[in-house]
């Protein structure tokens, strides 16, 4: 077997043994073993393509360019952030009765084969199979959502699967009008719904269907990536979803849907310019950006607050892909690397406020939580400011470049806009996350949460903001080697 | 008749269908009307692989008719027989206007199916003209029933009529591709029924209506 399919038969054969009823311990050391092995598999194959060569299988239906490597090596980090963390976030649940042994095993299973899934997302050449890979991740993630059985968990799952199997069928719909539009150019097996196939051909697609293709796909695609107007679901589902599957939500499935959305604007771009996708792109997410804005300063719960701010991310994203300038491109995409080395951070200390507090409600937590439990707290205010994108920190960097090459183009009142929408944000974002640690306690409300310990939760929760706050400062070569890597696939095709 | 005007017939079957289940309140009927609807759908594979020779279409067909016409109907009506719910209370238009309205779909299916490279002449126009108006059709069936099982209908009706542009516009998807998004389907199917079942099990009720406790 090549270096590509171990990287994804390793999570499956975790997944496997997570099933089994083996002691918590071998249980825990498999989950954490099997994940940290794929991340190490990713690199290497992202090594590889580093070196100059492209790995593939099946025809090519699996590729690894270089947009699929950047995406690939994020996707099982935050495998791998999320595996650790949950050792510790499951032991606590376990302690207070909230996770039966059979639950267990299921989180077991179900966190390697999203893993899987993610990356099978992102070395799909094969719009095809592509499709099928993120079909999966949506049926996991229910499971996820529904994890904890509360009646707001069924809610929270039922309207995403129904919402989240609705923006499938539209993708669905965009990839057989795709495979439609290139009628008579395209080869008749598998490989007529390759990408690098169709892009061969995108010249000579039928201009009226592709646009159909186009619109359908995006709104489909843009449905899992939790583009507005398509995000309800995020709010509902971050909040139900157990703090290590929320990170996996938050950061693989977006990365994954964004990754989707960028082949099919590639696709519409060298067939009908870079105007058609790249303004609907420009347009979805500066209204993301939008409504995040009033929904933050709003807010009532903790992990609805990161479901906003993550709609506000995706959608600064979208806006720097949407612009086609080549410096806004590399914006979003380092946008899409450092958000995804902050986000495990945000995740973990707000769990682990939840869990302390036994609850991620505001009202339930009570302001002031700094007295109560400094660590996670003084850890969420730090996630806070990378989040904002506060300097010195790495999403400031990737959004003064998309700012920067917005201005110098086209769209100066979409920009203008768009600048307007962040200031808020940030403003919005900390008075919440001020309120929350550092205002005054509201001593009768609320009651005393859980003495902190240093635990495994914390320990991963505390390597996570190690790593946000070093990458911030220093990032590999070869990462930096990746995202240009990516940028040439946008701006060159290929 | 010619081969072209089966697959047309089998279309157009399917689009009376999709009518069919707008103006149904009774649970297991609608059930039926999709089962009907997806072995028309595995009827129009069949005439396009035996007339085209395209011998992948009719193992497409095999699987479309075991899989929609027979184990996802009986497994809905199985979770309806075990949650005793049998009708779709008054939905949030009456079956008249919802009627007008698809009416007025199916104008906006046919329209936007003259632009396509294959719908703006022969048979394949009508084809695309009907499922395009089904996919209209399942959509506004989502929006305006209650039910949770008729939402998964209505879900299943824009699938199928994904799968009749893949028919009208392309003759078929790969057939490893379509196996991959059959299996999907069925787990989609599967894991909504399980998800009905512990709805219903903690409101006593599948009314969707009442999920809405989670705002802002």
């Amino acid at each position: 077997m090549t270096l590509l399919l171990w990287t994804l038969a390793v999570p499956l054969a975790t997944a496997l043994l997570g099933v089994l009823p083996l002691r918590r311990g071998l249980k825990e050391a498999n989950l954490v073993a099997g994940l940290a092995v794929t991340f190490a598999l990713s690199i290497a194959t992202a090594g590889r393509f580093l070196a100059g060569s492209t790995p593939a299988a099946f025809e090519e239906a699996l590729r690894v360019d270089g947009l699929s490597a950047l995406v690939l090596v994020l996707s099982a980090f935050v495998g791998l952030m999320s595996g650790a963390y949950s050792v510790g976030y499951l032991r606590r649940n376990e302690a207070r009765g909230l996770v039966s042994p059979w639950r267990r095993r299921e989180f077991d299973a179900l966190v390697p084969l999203y893993v899987f899934a993610m990356l099978l997302v992102a070395v799909s050449n094969n719009l095809g199979i592509l499709w099928i890979a993120v079909e999966v991740t949506t049926l996991l993630s229910v499971f996820l959502v529904a994890f904890h059985n509360r009646d707001t968990s069924l809610e929270a799952a039922w309207k995403f699967l129904v919402l989240g199997s609705l923006g499938l069928a539209f993708a669905l719909l965009g990839t057989v009008l795709l495979f439609a539009s290139g009628r008579g150019l395209l080869a008749e097996g598998m490989e007529g719904l390759n990408w690098t196939h169709l892009m061969a051909q995108a010249g000579r697609l039928h201009p009226f269907t592709l646009k159909l293709a186009v619109v359908f796909a995006l709104v489909g695609y843009g449905t899992k990536a939790g583009l507005a107007p398509m995000h309800t679901w995020k709010p509902d589902a971050y909040r139900e979803a157990p703090s290590p599957a929320g990170v996996l939500m938050a950061v693989g499935m977006l990365n994954g849907a964004l990754y989707c959305l960028l082949r099919i604007h590639l696709i519409a771009k060298a067939a009908l310019g870079p105007g058609f996708s790249g303004g609907l792109l420009l347009a979805l997410g500066l209204l993301s950006v939008a409504v995040a804005t009033p929904f933050i300063l709003i807010q009532w719960n903790l992990k609805r607050l990161l479901a906003y701010s993550s709609i506000e991310h995706v959608g600064i994203m979208a806006v720097g892909l949407g612009l086609g300038a080549e410096a806004a491109t590399f914006g979003a995409l380092l946008h899409m690397t450092y958000h995804t080395l902050a986000k495990p951070l945000s995740f973990f200390s707000a769990g682990t406020l939840a869990q302390l507090h036994s609850s991620s409600d505001f009202d339930e937590i009570g302001s002031g939580t700094l007295g109560r439990t400094p660590v996670a707290s003084v850890l969420f205010l730090l996630a806070a400011v990378m989040l904002t994108g506060s300097p010195p920190f790495g999403l400031f960097f990737s959004e003064m470049t998309i700012l920067r090459a917005g201005f110098a183009g086209p769209h100066l009142g979409a920009i203008a806009f768009f600048l307007v929408c962040l200031v808020l944000l940030f403003c919005g974002f900390f008075y919440q996350a001020g309120r929350l640690v550092l205002g005054v306690p509201t001593s009768a409300r609320s009651r005393t949460p859980d003495p902190e310990r240093f635990d495994v939760g914390a320990a991963t929760t505390l390597l996570a903001a190690t790593l946000a706050v070093v990458s911030a400062f220093y990032l590999p070569q070869e990462l930096l080697d990746l995202i240009h890597a990516a940028v040439g696939v946008v701006e060159n095709g290929r | 008749m010619t081969s072209q005007d089966l697959v047309i017939l089998f279309a157009a079957g399917m689009l009376v269908t999709a009518y069919l289940m707008v103006g149904q309140k009774a649970l297991f009927t609608t059930i039926r009307l999709y089962a009907v609807q997806s072995v028309l759908l595995g009827a129009v594979a069949i005439v396009m692989g035996v007339a085209d020779h395209r011998p992948h279409l009719l193992a497409g067909a095999v699987l479309t008719i075991a899989l929609k016409g027979v184990l996802i109907p009986w497994f809905l009506m199985r979770v309806i027989d075990r949650i005793g719910i049998h009708r779709e209370i008054e939905p949030f238009l009456n079956v008249p206007s919802s009627l007008l309205i698809c009416l007025g779909l199916t104008v906006v299916g046919y329209r936007v199916s003259t632009g396509l490279a294959e719908g703006a002449r022969g048979p394949a126009h009508h084809v695309i003209g009907a499922s395009l108006s089904m996919l209209l059709m399942g959509l506004f069936l989502m929006v305006t029933r209650r039910k949770a099982v008729t939402q998964i209908l209505a879900l299943l009706t824009v699938e199928n009529a994904v799968f009749l542009v893949a028919l009208g516009a392309t003759s078929g998807m790969p057939l490893v591709v379509e196996l991959g998004i059959s299996f999907d389907v069925i787990v989609a199917v599967l894991v909504l029924g399980i998800l009905v079942h512990r709805i219903v099990d903690r409101f006593e009720s599948m009314d969707v209506s009442r999920l809405s406790k989670l705002k802002g």
